[in-house]
């Protein structure tokens, strides 16, 4: 049978649901610690196929969760371009790692996106107390086993190239 | 190299965001995604206050309804007096030659969204530019003053809250008309007063109105009550704590307030002619009432 080529729709899919689910409603006290969904995905897609989401893709989507979260245009088109130019220079290695070595390669990375995304916010007014930034990264960091191997299973029945 | 173009252009376009209102369009237009996004997003909670309201018992639908009475004969007799202090109010200002307490225009809104960022105080309202939403519009809940609308869309827009830490509102003692700034902590039970001199007489439960000073809210809604008032030697000034009288954390349904674009001049002259064109008709109305009581019994009897 002939792997039907090229679904790039599903990649697109799932960056909606990322989408969706850095909006969707949560309890207060786990508001501090929003995974960084939109990272998430996108590093897997970045590490699965390099040669089809690279960083154009990675900003284009970072507008749209710019116009969603309401912050300057280009925030977080910028820090998701960092986040896949990083991914991307590490990603001969990365792809060798196991699982746990890549999730603490990763909380480096999620905690610079943040630390800029820190700096950013600071210059708009809106100064978070010291520290609580870094918890995201590390709740993403934490989520990457189960988020790669969700995507993975999706990436494989699917047949996405 | 590419890392270098897109962060270019980024910084570009947030400067760009920051200083110019050119954006402004293309981000209006992109804010059409905005609503099924967030209205997906909230899709689990509305489900299951869709369920809590299904399975609420009889028993309990009895005592909201009970409570919901009680809290409307209570709103009508405060209604009552307030026709009369209203009428009182008109005539004093008529006295005095000032301009005429207008009562402003309402639009009823639902909330749709809160911003993801914890940090910002931020919601997102289901009215937008389509509905006559303009930038810097006040939006009140039922108890106080909520905050302005900071961003419009086509269909919705997005609302800055009294407790951010970016947002001051100008206040006014309801007791004695003494004047302050009410400053957001990032607290959403929290509001500051800065500047407030050590020996001003402010004291712990005082109703705080907005003054209308600044010409963004209109004069006399409700913002906070003083919680507490710290007088510290060491300080230059007094420590001003205030809770805000709207639930911002809570409030589901709001009203947009359109206030009177008109100059306090302009709306003094106008009334006075409405209420000139009303004497008239009335006048009318009474005058050629006179030769007819013959003609029409019943009708002069009224």
């Amino acid at each position: 049978m002939v792997v039907r080529a090229n679904n790039t729709w599903v990649i697109w899919l799932t960056f909606a649901l990322a989408l969706l689910l850095s909006v969707s409603s949560m309890p207060k006290f786990m508001e501090l610690g929003r995974p960084l969904w939109l990272a998430l995905f996108l590093t897997y897609w970045v590490l699965a196929l390099p040669h089809r989401v690279g960083m154009t893709t990675a900003w284009c989507i970072g507008l749209l969760a710019d116009v969603l979260n309401g912050s300057l245009l280009g925030q977080n088109a910028l820090i998701l371009t960092l986040i896949t130019f990083l991914v991307l220079t590490l990603h001969q290695r990365l792809r060798m790692f196991p699982m746990w070595q890549q999730s603490t390669v990763l909380l480096v990375v999620f905690g610079l996106a943040q630390l800029v995304q820190l700096w950013l916010n600071a210059l708009t007014g809106s100064r978070p107390p010291t520290l609580a930034f870094v918890l995201p990264a590390l709740v993403s960091a934490l989520l990457w086993p189960w988020v790669c191997t969700l995507l993975r299973g999706l990436h494989r029945r699917l047949g996405v190239n | 190299m590419r890392l270098l173009v897109f962060t270019v252009l980024s910084a570009a376009l947030m400067v760009v965001d920051a200083r110019f209102t050119w954006l402004q369009p293309l981000r209006a237009q992109l804010g059409l995604i905005v609503e099924p996004i967030y209205w997906a997003g909230s899709l689990p909670v509305r489900a299951w206050e869709g369920a809590t309201q299904e399975l609420s018992t009889r028993s309990e639908l009895t005592a909201e309804n009970e409570q919901l009475k009680a809290e409307q004969l209570i709103m009508q007799r405060r209604l009552q007096k307030l026709a009369a202090l209203t009428e009182q109010n008109v005539r004093l200002r008529e006295l005095l030659n000032s301009a005429a307490l207008v009562d402003d225009e309402v639009l009823a809104t639902e909330l749709i969204g809160i911003d993801p960022n914890p940090f910002t105080h931020r919601i997102l309202i289901d009215k937008g530019e389509k509905d006559g939403v303009v930038l810097g519009q006040p939006v009140l809940d039922a108890r106080g003053l909520m905050g302005q609308v900071v961003e419009v869309m086509p269909y919705t827009s997005r609302v800055l809250l009294l407790t951010d830490t970016t947002h001051s509102i100008p206040v006014q003692v309801n007791r004695n008309g003494l004047r302050a700034i009410a400053s957001g902590t990032g607290n959403p039970e929290r509001l500051e007063l800065r500047h407030v001199a050590d020996t001003a007489d402010i004291k712990e439960g005082d109703l705080l109105v907005s003054s209308g000073m600044g010409q963004r809210f209109p004069a006399g809604y409700p913002v906070a009550t003083v919680s507490e008032v710290i007088h510290d030697s060491g300080q230059p000034f007094a420590i001003v704590r205030a809770v805000p009288t709207a639930s911002l954390n809570r409030s589901r349904y709001m009203l947009l307030v359109f206030t009177d674009p008109r100059s306090a001049e302009q709306r003094a002259t106008e009334s006075a002619q409405a209420q000139e064109a009303l004497d008239r008709e009335i006048l009318q109305q009474a005058l050629p009432a006179q030769p007819a009581v013959p003609a029409n019994p019943p009708e002069a009897a009224q």
